[in-house]
């Protein structure tokens, strides 16, 4: 008198063929589950590696002095910060000559401004005033073509200029774009270098931009804007005392009192990293909240079809029951079940998962990032709820007498 | 009535199933007692609605009595656990519902061939042995069809040989001629009579005069009491040993 697991496993198997309509939908929630956990982890995932990346390429050997602090809270700390003396190329010079530990000094200006070659012409392209250091400190710029800046050319203000990978893809479209003359505010440059496209940042183009030495910058829109500067350590551990350094300067450069306090700010890579930590904690939440609303979702058509159906499978266990089916012989039967569309389902829909976010990130400029735990996450919530709902209502079923079962409406 | 040798198979004192409707209480069945002794043959008649199902289902370890004492070869059913419920059901019992009960997504072999996978029975026996049942009720022919591809005679023949196949030694139908034509009705008379013959108990709920005739002792319920409990023909003696499970298909 005993039945084995392979004639449970058969009764199973066939129960779930012969209800197709019932195990499609059971799988569909479970694919549904799985495949959004995944899905939404991943470019959740991928936005933050992508944002500590580009925060990186500033260097956390690199810190800067500016005007403005990266983030201003009000109005009125807006309007305090505005009073502050704007900062020069000649204080970027005078750091770059007394500050012993730091390696480089570069100062950058930039305004949104029109590009012309020849009759074609783009509107709002970032014009960067850079000083020769500039290209190889915080945003890195490789070159996809042609030359950086010399001492030369930044000293004598020379009309040359390197542009972005957008800029060159609208107006030149296939020429060889070195030596072509590209004229900013009417005023005519030589192209002298193509910088390598980086991509785009929430929807933003980071290649739409031309570049010329700040001392011709300082020569179209005038010096009155404050600049940005940018500072490199020897070594990451330096900047501390590096920044130390850097703020005597500063102080004694704007003949700041000692009970005074800093007319500028600096700030370091890490400023920026702690910032993104902060926003990405809630951008967690986030991913919990929309992955709980799919698994929530998956879960309710999983149950939905389970509680729809326990009018049937009640009076099938009834039936069994009556015949000689034992509680045991019942549950196993239900198990298995439970278990293959739970097993089945979260492997499609892992698969489905993965294979979205891959294509995403094949497709779209979104970088996507896969983490291993949102795989075996969606699964196990998934295949709990669809084991669950698959057990639980036939074991309770299973204990009844088997005519209270087979009545049941 | 004490037939020689013979112990009660079924014993009940006192039986009650009370359904509460609202607070109306309904009595399905109202202190019935009484004893089935090893191969009687019992017909169970009564107006509808009188308890003749409810009273099966109790006996047929289906359904629990709401107060008294139920007995099956002098064991208290109340205290069996569920194994032994379903090994009771399974071996002992062979029951054909007035609703037949057929899973409606199988096939007539496998509805037939469900009781024996249950209790282990290997599959080629299994299979053969499930066949000769359905051919014993005539449908040999219709192996293959579902419940709902078959008229209600045959599905009720199929119920038939589903309670038949495990060779139990209770038989218990409820109405199992209600859907069947003179003819058949008379076929699955013959074979109760020969299970009988080889010491089989048989209990079974009928309208129909002609049928209880077949029985030789036929108990009259009504409103849940046993109105009448009558000896209709004094049996000859029987078989002293009676081929139970071993009985060949
Ligand atoms: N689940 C239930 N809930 C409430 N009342 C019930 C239930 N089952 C049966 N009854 C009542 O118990 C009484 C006996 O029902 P039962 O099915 O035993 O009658 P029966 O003698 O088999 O009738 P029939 O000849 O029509 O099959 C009926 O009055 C019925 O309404
Ligand atoms: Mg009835």
């Amino acid at each position: 008198m005993n039945i084995n697991l392979t004639e449970s496993s058969k009764i199973a198997l066939n129960a779930l063929r012969t209800h197709k309509l019932r195990s499609f939908l059971t799988l569909l929630g479970v694919i549904i589950g799985v495949m959004t956990v995944i899905t939404v982890v991943s470019i959740i995932e991928g936005l933050d590696a992508y944002v500590k990346n580009q925060v990186l390429q500033f260097g956390s050997d690199t810190f800067s002095v500016q005007k403005f602090p990266n983030f201003v809270t009000s109005f009125e700390q807006f309007l305090e910060y505005n009073k502050r003396r704007d900062l020069t190329v000649e204080d970027m010079k005078a750091i770059e000559e007394r500050c012993e530990k730091c390696k480089a000094a570069a100062a950058v200006q930039s305004k949104n401004g029109t590009v012309k070659v020849g009759t074609q012409s783009i509107e709002d392209v970032e014009i960067r005033g850079v000083t020769v250091n500039a290209p190889f400190m915080g945003q890195i710029m490789e070159l996809s073509e042609g030359r950086h800046f010399t001492d030369f050319d930044i000293d004598h203000a020379a009309h040359r200029v390197i542009i972005g990978a957008d800029v060159a893809e609208k107006l030149l479209a296939g020429r060889d774009p070195i030596g072509l003359e590209l004229k900013i505010n009417e005023v005519p440059f030589e192209i002298i270098g193509v910088a390598k496209k980086t991509g785009s940042f929430f929807g933003q183009s980071l290649d739409n931009f031309v570049r010329i030495p700040m001392t011709m910058y300082q020569r179209i829109f005038g010096a009155r804007d404050s600049v940005f500067i940018q500072i490199q350590a020897y070594r990451e551990s330096e900047v501390p005392q590096a920044m130390d350094e850097v703020r005597l300067i500063m102080r004694s450069r704007q003949h700041t009192p000692y009970n005074k306090d800093d007319g500028f700010s600096m700030e370091t890579a890490a400023t920026f990293i702690d910032l993104w930590e902060n926003f990405s904690r809630g951008i967690f939440v986030v991913t919990i909240a929309i992955s709980s609303i799919a698994l929530v979702v998956g879960g309710v058509v999983i149950m939905n079809i389970m509680l729809v159906s326990v009018r049937e499978r009640t009076r099938e266990i009834g039936i069994r029951k009556a015949i000689g089916a034992r509680r045991r012989d019942i549950l196993v039967q239900f198990m298995i079940e439970a278990i293959t569309l739970s097993g089945v389902g979260g492997l499609v829909g892992a698969l489905l998962g993965l294979s979205i976010a891959f294509v995403i990130s094949a497709l779209s400029p979104l970088p996507v990032t896969i983490r291993w735990w949102s795989v075996l996450m969606g699964m196990g919530l998934a295949s709990s709820v669809g084991l669950f709902f698959g057990i639980y209502p036939a074991s309770r079923a299973a204990k009844l007498d088997p005519i209270v079962a087979l009545r049941f409406e | 009535m004490g037939k020689n040798g013979n112990r009660p198979m079924i014993l009940t004192e006192d039986l009650w199933k009370t359904y509460e409707m609202g607070s109306e209480k309904i009595h399905a069945l109202h202190g019935v007692s009484f004893e089935i002794r090893q191969n009687e043959y019992v017909a169970i008649m009564g107006p509808s609605g009188s308890g003749k199902s409810t009273l099966m289902n109790v006996i047929g370890c289906l359904d629990t009595p709401s107060q008294g004492k139920y007995y099956i070869n002098d064991r208290l059913v109340s205290e069996l656990s569920d194994d032994e419920l379903a090994y009771i059901r399974n071996k002992e019992i062979g029951f054909v519902f007035q609703t037949f009960n057929l899973l409606s997504r199988a096939t007539a072999l496998h509805n037939v061939e469900l009781p024996l996978i249950y209790n282990g029975t290997p599959s080629v026996e299994r299979l053969e042995r499930a066949k000769a049942s359905l051919v014993k009720v005539d449908l040999g022919d219709r192996m293959g069809h579902k419940p709902n591809e078959l008229s209600g005679g045959q599905r009720q023949r199929v119920a038939i040989a589903r309670a038949l196949v495990n060779n139990p030694s209770i038989i218990l139908a409820d109405e199992p001629t209600g859907n069947l034509d003179t003819a058949t009705g008379v076929e699955i008379m013959n074979l109760f009579e020969r299970l009988w013959e080889q010491g089989n108990t048989i209990v079974l709920v009928t309208h129909e005069h002609d049928i209880a005739a077949h029985a030789n002792r036929i108990i009259h319920l009504r409103d849940g009491r046993i109105e009448r409990d009558e000896i209709v023909r004094q049996v000859e003696a029987q078989k002293p040993q009676p081929q139970t499970t071993e009985a060949a298909t």
